[in-house]
């Protein structure tokens, strides 16, 4: 198993190698670059467009910019080799100037923890919003299973329906307006993220559609296990009620849910743009999308990298998962 | 009594043992989906959301292009004053957009997209996740590896990115043009969105081919086919069926958004047009016009929030119906 | 999920753009004068200190995005502005009635020619810390903003200075044209001795050479790429030196005491200010989404914030949100521009009738919801330069179909059949956002009203959009564009734009007769002289009828009953009032 598990561990450098290459060549193939403005007041003329460029290296051949990204190259400017990706280094925002992606990401406010960080940010906020999915959703798919049919089961297939038509951008505006303009129990806009409450509602919103998913999703395979042979036969020998389901029927349950979680996490952590605009939130879900309507070249690569390192790390924390879960499963042949 | 009712009981039991002889299984199925009233529900909802898409033409009281100028955000019929102190008009039963045209008009348009994109893609994505998650999960080993790592870079794929790139080289082609802009956009969701549903499939198929059942009809040389088909699918069913009910108002909110990349319904000026409008776009004028006119948000999210709950009621109903060890109950 | 979720992030980034910048056609943002309070520019140091201690509140401002940068040589969008220029002061300033006024320098003086411009500082000037400003800071400032290592996008503003352009483009090899810059941008005693350092208190002079004649250049000298931030300070933070408020010592009228990337900045008063010392703290909040900021102004956790079209019937329909709404023109000048080298729009009587079928006025009524004012002219109202009564080309559908049908075109089956019998296809692009598609809907439903023409649209991706209308070759056949000022001075509005190889470059404007009027225009240098020059350019620019002129926008702000004294302006960066910050006075919140 071990060496199963290393296998895979090796496998996520050709994994983002393919992503980085794939993210690289679709970039550049997008019309437009760096430099190229919204269209407020002036735009930056060609004069210094070709400064910028060579300023940035953006001048060079494609393949050239890539290896540089990738391994390294000497600068233009200082003549010295800057390393490139396989030093850590995920290059200059070119949107944020004079800042590296990595300082972005990871570089918390002077005399602050690491927590303090953009991606420190969206990993509290991610874990917390994937607990309250967690806790919330799980128990409640049981329970409309075990009661299927019931008002319960309805009523709860009918809020997780309602919750994801609705757009997070029209939940959070909704939030907003009952929780903080008429009830005045949190402020809209924090004074500060060191109070607890200003967490609740970023963190359920955010997580409100993987607390639909897991509720459906659990319920679904629970379901599917209630009618195995082995449930009916645990219940006629005449098993607790509590143990049937606790040992016999959520082991195999699980699996469906287990591997939504993987990804879902990694979706999390890594930030929302809406929650963070609608919240003001100081996390890292911003940075992807406005990167690539700014064609900051670096910040694309640099959250789509960290993106699918989390996706593929998840994704065998969840194969790792099933092997616990049941251990019957085999993931080598 | 005691004696009565077992009396009543084995004749009930019996009856239903002697229908059973002259039903076939789809037969059977079919009757225990219309005991369903939760699904009836879901299907009478989902007919006449497509009976007014279909229809949309004859149905919509006004041209849905038909600008109103000194009309615009009208309230409801039934609000006399709105919080902008405009007054409802009558003509206009769901109120007036930012330009006058008629709200009710729009969202009875707007289904005609809303279906097509609900499902098209949806169907596609789980074709190819569940055919690529029984393979993986079944094959394991190389196959498994190879697919899972694909489903990885999927993972990461830079969408937004090739959504640009696919409006700008595609928008002048037969592709880019066909149904509008339509048959583009349910091509690109297809290729980013089957990465989901194939990883669900494969940790189901990871489980359930363990299990005894599957090892026994391997034991007696049934094909890899027929036991991907026959026993592993049916048991995977309520997962895939659940995804497929969040797929579709995930395709609905983003054919809107992907419409304001060009790479989705072209807006046009042509009253006979089929697609004209679509809820996604509606919902996303009426976010700007919240405090002036919620119903242009209000009115297109319940029509999502109601396909996608007759989805689910229909969907839990398919799959209680189709499991082959419901037989002879409900 | 998370792919929607990105989706619909791009869709909202795009609108924010919109709403923040006003590039694309938008009437959230950007400045204009109209009821110009004469400026109460001496704070209110003495007042009350005796009795009750003057109240000393919060000013609570949401200016949206944060900054990318706050770099006074490498910021040039609208948010990093409204940060930079609390924290330092340039040479001159703009007053209320859009005049320029001395700031840091006391007095300027131009050579016969316009080619040469001598700044004379104020006496005992200081940084916040109370360390010495002096005309070396602003040479260094002036030097750092052409340097090509400093790479600043709008390094191009100060090109007018001799060998500025050569070595600001410079790759390699550069120091030849360095050494140009070191003498036409040079900081000196007034006897014309060499200063000795930043801490040589008789360096008050500062010396530019142009390569031609550049009287408005004392404006020039107001913007944010004079502002003379710390050489010791940016080389030893490095290049993200300004993400530290530390950094950030300044000589304007307050002082950053925090800045929280992606939060907030706090600024207290600066109370070293030469003009007097602000009454007041300054704080700024970064809330992009519309709706949530007008939630949280309404909760009265904001004491300014801009208000969206959208709301403003809300707004005007209640009668305390109605007294707080604050609404002004604005700085910029938007048009449909034409492709004047891309069929039919390089027949000019095309572009005649275009401009005919198009109603301003219902425009600005059903679009913009009366946010914004009609025009037919370039230069705003409120703008040195503006010409009053313009009609030109203005609404008439009689006249435009009478035009379309005396050039000898055509129209059937809403195709455009042009003098030689062939169909023209016409095609609207814009930026697709919601709002951009209603604006676009309406213009093209219109035109087809008027003359019978389809008008295809086609909306595409916010920066490929830009990308396109850039190059001459790419730029689409008809789309809108806008241009704010980056000061007020008519050469901003026509040279810097209309001036063959210029920004109407993009759609293939090039008129000789235009160039002439205006290079002679920049280098006069009699004040009505000059006026009227320009006076004659814009008549030519209108009567060629390129584009078809459409509206000026407006700022709109909501402003708290408790904050009083705003001198608005239509140069304002980011709130109302903030080109004049002393004046404001902000009492105690009332619930």
């Amino acid at each position: 198993m071990s060496a199963y598990f290393i296998r895979r561990i090796l496998w996520l450098f050709p994994v983002l190698f393919v992503v980085a290459l794939i993210t690289f060549s679709l970039m550049h193939a997008a019309p437009g670059g760096p430099w190229d403005r919204d269209l407020s007041s002036r735009q930056v003329d060609a004069g210094t467009q070709k400064v910028l460029n060579a300023y940035y290296g953006l001048d060079k051949p494609l393949w050239r910019q890539f290896t540089a990204y990738v391994f390294g190259d000497v600068s233009s400017t200082t003549d010295k080799f800057v390393c490139g990706l396989v030093c850590g280094n995920l290059g200059p925002s070119y949107r944020v100037r004079g800042s590296t992606v990595q300082d972005i990401l990871f570089k918390p406010p002077k005399g602050k923890g690491f927590e303090y960080s953009r991606f420190g940010y969206s990993l509290r906020l991610g874990l917390i919003s994937l607990v309250f999915a967690i806790v919330l959703g799980i128990p409640a798919g049981i329970f409309s299973a075990l009661k299927q049919n019931s008002l319960i089961d309805y009523l709860s297939g009918f809020i997780s329906s309602v919750g994801i038509s609705i757009p997070s951008f029209v939940m959070a505006i909704f939030m907003i307006i009952i929780f903080a303009t008429t009830l005045h129990w949190v402020s809209v806009v924090p004074k500060s993220w060191d109070e607890a409450k200003a967490w609740v509602l970023p963190a359920a919103v955010l997580g409100f559609g993987t607390l639909a998913f897991a509720t459906r999703l659990t319920r679904a395979s629970m379901l599917e296990v209630l009618r195995q042979d082995y449930i009916r036969t645990a219940r006629a020998k005449g098993l607790h009620e509590n143990i049937v389901v606790w040992r016999h029927m959520l082991r195999n349950a699980l699996i469906p849910v287990v591997t939504i979680l993987g990804p879902a996490l990694a979706g999390l952590v890594t930030g929302s743009f809406i929650i963070e605009t609608m919240f003001s939130f100081p996390g890292m879900g911003r940075a992807y999308v406005t990167a690539i309507s700014q064609r900051d070249y670096s910040m694309i690569l640099g959250t789509t990298l960290l993106y699918v390192l989390m996706v593929s790390l998840a994704n065998l924390s969840v194969d790792f998962l099933y092997v616990i879960i049941d251990p019957r499963i085999r993931l080598e042949e | 009594m005691a004696v009565d009712n077992m009396k009543t009981n084995k004749v009930v039991a019996l009856n239903a043992l002697e229908k059973r002889r002259f039903r076939t299984p789809w037969q059977e199925a079919w009757g225990r989906l219309i005991r369903n009233k939760a699904a009836v529900l879901g299907v009478v909802l989902i007919v006449s959301f497509l009976f007014i898409a279909v229809f949309a033409n004859v149905l919509a009281p006004h041209n849905p292009l038909q600008l109103n100028s000194g009309k615009d955000f009208l309230p409801p019929s039934w609000i006399e004053t709105s919080a902008s102190g405009k007054h409802g008009d009558p003509e206009f039963i769901l109120g007036t957009d930012t330009l006058g045209r008629d709200v009710l008009s729009r969202v009875v348009y707007g289904s005609r997209v809303s279906m097509m994109v609900g499902f098209a893609p949806t169907l596609i994505i789980m074709l190819v996740g569940t055919f690529v998650g029984l393979m993986a999960g079944y094959y394991g080993g190389r196959w498994d590896n190879f697919l899972m790592r694909l489903t990885d870079v999927m993972y990461g794929f830079p969408d937004l990115l090739f959504f640009i790139i696919a409006l700008i080289s595609l928008r002048d082609t037969w592709l880019g043009q066909f149904m509008n802009g339509l048959f583009l956009l349910f091509f690109a969701l297809a290729i980013i969105n089957w990465v989901g549903v194939a990883r669900i499939v494969r940790g189901q198929a990871l489980s359930l081919k363990q299990k005894e059942f599957v090892e026994a009809a391997r034991s007696i040389g049934v094909k890899d086919s027929q036991i991907m088909l026959r026993h592993l699918l049916p048991n995977a069913l309520g997962p895939i069926i659940v995804q497929g009910s969040f797929l579709i108002p995930g395709m609905i909110i983003t054919e809107a958004v992907l419409g304001y990349l060009g790479l989705g319904l072209k807006p046009t000026t042509n009253p006979d047009a089929f697609f004209i409008t679509s809820w996604g776009s509606l919902m996303l004028d009426g976010q700007t016009s919240i405090n002036a006119q919620p119903y242009l948000l209000l009115a297109p999210a319940i029509c999502v929030a109601l396909v996608v709950l007759s989805f689910t009621f229909l969907g839990d109903g398919l799959r209680d119906a189709l499991d082959p060890r419901m037989r002879g109950r409900a | 999920m998370r792919k929607i979720f990105a989706l619909l992030s791009l869709l909202i980034v795009a609108s924010m753009a919109l709403a923040a910048c006003g590039g694309a056609p938008s009437a959230t943002q950007a400045p204009t004068d109209q009821p110009a309070q004469p400026a109460a520019t001496t704070a209110p140091e003495q007042p009350a200190a005796t009795e009750a201690p003057a109240y000393h509140g919060t000013l609570r401002v949401n200016v949206g995005t944060f900054p990318d940068i706050m770099d006074p040589q490498k910021s040039s969008f609208v948010n990093e502005i409204a940060v930079l220029q609390m924290v330092y002061e340039g040479l001159t300033r703009l007053n209320g009635d859009l005049e320029t006024v001395p700031a840091a320098a006391e007095s300027w003086k131009y050579n016969g020619d316009a080619t040469e411009l001598v700044f004379t500082l104020r006496k005992g000037l200081t940084y916040s810390d109370g360390s010495m400003l002096n005309a070396a800071r602003y040479e260094y400032s002036l030097h750092r903003n052409i340097d090509p290592a400093t790479a600043g996008e709008y390094a191009s503003i100060t090109n007018d200075i001799a060998g500025a352009a050569d070595w600001n483009s410079c790759t390699e090899n550069c120091d030849d044209k360095k050494a140009v810059v070191m003498e036409t941008v040079k900081a000196s005693h007034a006897d014309g001795a060499a200063c000795t350092g930043y801490d040589d208190a008789a360096c008050d002079t500062l010396t530019l050479k142009f390569t031609q004649p550049a009287p408005y250049f004392h404006t020039v000298a107001s913007l944010w790429v004079t502002y003379p931030a710390k050489q010791e300070l940016i080389e030893a933070g490095g290049e993200d030196w300004w993400l530290d408020s530390d950094n950030h010592v300044g000589n304007g009228p307050f002082v950053m005491t925090n800045l929280e990337q992606g939060v907030n900045v706090h600024f207290a008063p600066n109370e070293v200010y030469w003009a007097g010392v602000p009454s007041y703290d300054l704080d700024y909040s970064f809330i992009t989404d519309g709706a949530v900021a007008f939630e949280a102004y309404k909760n009265n956790e904001l004491d300014i914030n801009g208000l969206a079209a959208e709301d403003l019937a809300t707004v005007q329909a209640d009668p305390v949100l109605s007294k707080e709404a604050n609404i002004y023109p604005g700085s910029c000048s938007f048009a449909m521009m034409y492709h004047q080298l891309k069929a039919p729009f390089n027949d000019p009587k095309v572009r005649e009738a275009f401009s005919y079928a198009l109603d301003r006025d219902a425009w600005v009524t059903d679009v913009l919801k009366g946010l914004g004012s009609s025009t037919l002219t370039w230069i705003p109202k409120g703008f040195p330069g503006y010409k009053d009564g313009e009609t030109r080309w203005g609404y008439d559908p009689a006249k435009a179909v009478q035009t379309l049908t005396d050039a000898g075109y055509k129209v059937e089956g809403g195709k455009l059949i042009g003098p030689d019998g062939k169909a023209i296809e016409i095609t609207d692009t814009f930026s697709d956002t919601p709002r951009n598609r209603t604006r676009n809907e309406w213009l093209v439903a219109k035109w087809k009203e008027v003359l019978g023409i389809d008008i295809k649209l086609d909306p595409v991706e916010a920066t490929t959009y830009t990308a396109l209308t850039k190059d001459i070759n790419t730029a689409p056949q008809m789309y809108i564009l806008g241009w704010c000022a980056d000061y007020p001075d008519p050469q901003n509005w026509l040279s810097v734009y209309w001036k063959t190889g210029a920004f109407g470059q993009r759609i293939g404007y090039s008129n000789p007769d235009l160039d002439a009027l205006l290079t002679q225009a920049d280098g006069e240098l009699d004040p009505a002289k000059r006026a009227d020059l320009y006076q004659q350019a814009q008549d030519m620019l209108v009567a060629g009828a390129p584009v078809s002129f459409m509206w000026n926008n407006v700022n709109t702000y909501m402003v708290k009953p408790w904050v009083t004294n705003l001198n608005k302006t239509p140069m304002d960066f980011g709130w109302i009032g903030s080109m004049d910050p002393l004046s404001v006075t902000v009492s105690e919140p009332t619930k």
